[in-house]
């Protein structure tokens, strides 16, 4: 399974939503329930998934779901 | 100025944000400037919200809706927001509104105590209303924006039923004490409570957008709160409509540089929104402002929370305003307590009542206080957006009161000058990001978790949220706290209950503390959380 893969059943757990589909595109401006606070979950979800670590604010920089599948390739390959 | 005297026999809050303004000569100026979440503007006039409006009412009349009956509104910042609430209010209907990041548990709470008969949403958030539909038998329609045709068990398209409703309606006369808006709110102990406001709530709101708010014929007024908020029906809806103000409301989230280009763009003249977001704007860089044009913006105003001075400081050196810092609460149903233009700002400070509020400081035998002394903050009962009732829980409601005084659950001082200055909550309420949260609420959804036995929910100051939601869990036998139950945990509120809800800290004990009648000792918890002394804990609970 890629990460793109991983991410999508990641934001269908954290989103609560079994039909949600995520592309390299999709932001939070795609995803009404993408606030602040959920992010946060978002975060742990990445981290406890991947198994790495990953600082809010590294997070939060991120523009779209594709920057946030290279940043974990790039940390899993540390 | 909207009285009593000038309203006669018509206080339809519909009917005077839109009809009345029409009538007024009003109709082709532009009322809501809808800016999407991709920055793209559409301009609706004074006679665009009345037809919209008359043509919702005529369809919850055309459902069979009466006066009395209870109508949600539960979707984002969108245009049909909008002309639902003010539609339903035409029909007498009682419109609810629902913050769109409510999981189905919250929902469950405030559809059932209210026996809502409708619901407008989007199909995004139908299956949270799918799960708990068999456990809501009054909730016979579920109108949809976004679906095109009808579907079943009452699950209709609001394109379909808009397309066939006239766009003429007439608002019956509305006498000041027929049922309006409704929102629920929290309180330390049990369900959350669901504040029933009457249509003469439009005086006071009316009153204070023009007096505190300052708004004006030609100003251009955006106020950045939910509409499933009273700020946002308040002030987002109500007070500015009444005057024949435009509103610019944007379908986005926080993003500092939108935001500013909004204010810029939009030539806003008046902007109201909260010490959340403006503490997310001060931690931006200084340099981000500097890029924009703001010399039409006029006034900043804030609610939610206490506005602390540094926000205070940072915007006199970086926008070269003042914030005033406004006090209201569900209850009060429009601004009692503020700072305002013309009077100075004393950063920290909650400001002086506005004009017919009496506001006391007052000891818990109903002493009236000294100048400095902290107490229950009250407000003398009889201003016009005095709520009516906690739907349900008279009893609730009658514990509010006592010998003419309004009890409001906050804490506060008065200075020598008359400047109120707020201290604390007197119950356990969490005021996270300008939200009233229940610990109760979340405590009840924790222990729906199966690893957990017990739980305790605190708010714990915070520099961004002003209070954070701490929870502390006590685990079955075996169970070992782990990232993967920390995320089911959050999780769980998060969806089951609302994102605000999500504990920012979870803290497992062995047991929660609790008196020797079962009750959490939350003081405890909290002084444990401090560092600070527990006080007494002679009812504590022995093991």
């Amino acid at each position: 399974m890629d990460t793109l893969e991983i991410l999508n059943g990641i934001f269908r757990q954290v989103f609560d939503d079994d039909s949600l589909v995520v592309t390299r595109a999709t932001s939070a401006k795609d995803i009404e329930e993408w606030d602040s606070l959920t992010h946060m979950n978002l975060v742990l979800a990445v981290e406890t998934h991947f198994g790495i670590k990953v600082a809010l604010g590294e997070l939060r920089s991120l523009k779209n779901v594709g920057e946030m599948a290279d940043l974990i390739a790039r940390k899993r390959a540390k | 100025m909207l009285t009593h005297e000038t309203l006669g026999n018509q206080f339809n809050i519909g009917h005077i944000c839109t009809r009345q303004q029409c009538d007024a000569g009003l109709g082709d100026k532009v009322a809501m400037r809808w800016v999407s979440p991709a920055m793209e503007r559409t301009d609706y006039t004074f006679r665009d919200l009345e037809h919209e409006s008359n043509r919702f009412a005529n369809v919850l009349s055309g459902l069979g809706f009466v006066p009395g009956e209870v109508f949600f509104t539960f979707l984002p910042k969108m245009t049909e927001q909008f002309f639902s609430f003010l539609g339903t209010l035409k029909t007498q209907v009682i419109c609810g509104t629902l913050f769109a990041n409510f999981g189905e548990e919250a929902l469950l709470d405030r559809l059932g105590d209210s026996r809502a008969k409708g619901i407008i949403t989007k199909k995004h958030f139908l299956k949270k209303l799918i799960r708990i539909r068999d456990r809501l038998p009054d909730l016979k329609y579920i109108i949809l924006v976004d679906a095109d045709e009808h579907g079943s068990d009452g699950v209709l398209s609001y394109s379909l039923l808009m397309a066939e409703a006239s766009k003429s309606f007439e608002t019956p006369e509305t006498g000041p004490e027929t049922p309006s808006v409704l929102h629920y709110t929290s309180g330390s102990t049990g369900k959350p409570k669901g504040v029933l406001h009457h249509h003469r709530s439009i005086i006071s709101q009316n009153f204070t957008a023009s007096e505190v708010l300052d708004l004006k014929t030609d100003d251009i007024f955006w106020c950045t709160a939910d509409q499933g908020w009273v700020t946002g029906t308040s002030y987002g809806i109500i007070g500015p409509w009444s005057l024949g103000v435009t509103q610019v409301h944007f379908g986005g989230g926080y993003n500092p540089e939108e935001w500013f280009s909004l204010l810029e763009r939009e030539g806003v003249t008046v902007w109201y929104s909260a010490p959340t977001a403006l503490r997310m704007l001060m931690r931006e860089s200084d340099d981000l402002y500097g890029k924009f044009d703001l010399s039409h913006l006029r006034h900043i105003y804030s609610v939610g929370e206490p506005l602390n001075p540094e926000v205070i400081h940072w915007s006199r050196r970086i926008l070269g305003r003042d914030i005033y810092d406004t006090w209201f609460q569900t209850e009060t149903g429009a601004i009692m307590i503020c700072n305002r233009p013309g009077l100075e700002v004393r950063p920290g400070s909650m400001g002086t009542p506005i004009t017919g509020i009496e506001p006391g400081i007052l000891g818990d035998d109903g002493t009236p206080l000294a100048e400095d002394q902290q107490g229950n903050l009250c407000v003398r009962v009889g201003w016009p957006s005095m709520f009516a009732t906690y739907l349900n829980n008279e009893s609730a409601y009658q514990s509010k009161f006592r010998d003419g005084w309004y009890y409001t659950g906050d804490t506060a001082r008065r200075d020598a000058d008359g400047y109120y200055w707020f201290m604390g909550r007197s119950d356990d309420v969490i005021n996270t990001a300008g939200h009233l949260l229940s610990p109760f609420e979340v405590e009840s959804a924790l222990l729906e978790i199966p690893e957990i036995t017990e739980s305790g929910v605190i708010g714990a100051p915070d520099e961004l949220l002003y209070e954070k939601v701490v929870a502390f869990i006590s685990l079955h036998e075996g169970v070992i706290y782990s990232k993967e139950l920390e995320l089911k945990i959050r999780l769980y509120i998060s969806n089951k209950v609302s994102s605000i809800a999500t504990p920012q800290e979870i803290l497992v004990l062995e047991r929660i503390p609790k008196n020797k009648s079962g009750k959490i000792m939350r003081r405890v918890l909290k002084a444990t959380y401090l560092g600070t002394d527990v006080g007494d804990i002679s009812t504590l609970e022995e093991h």
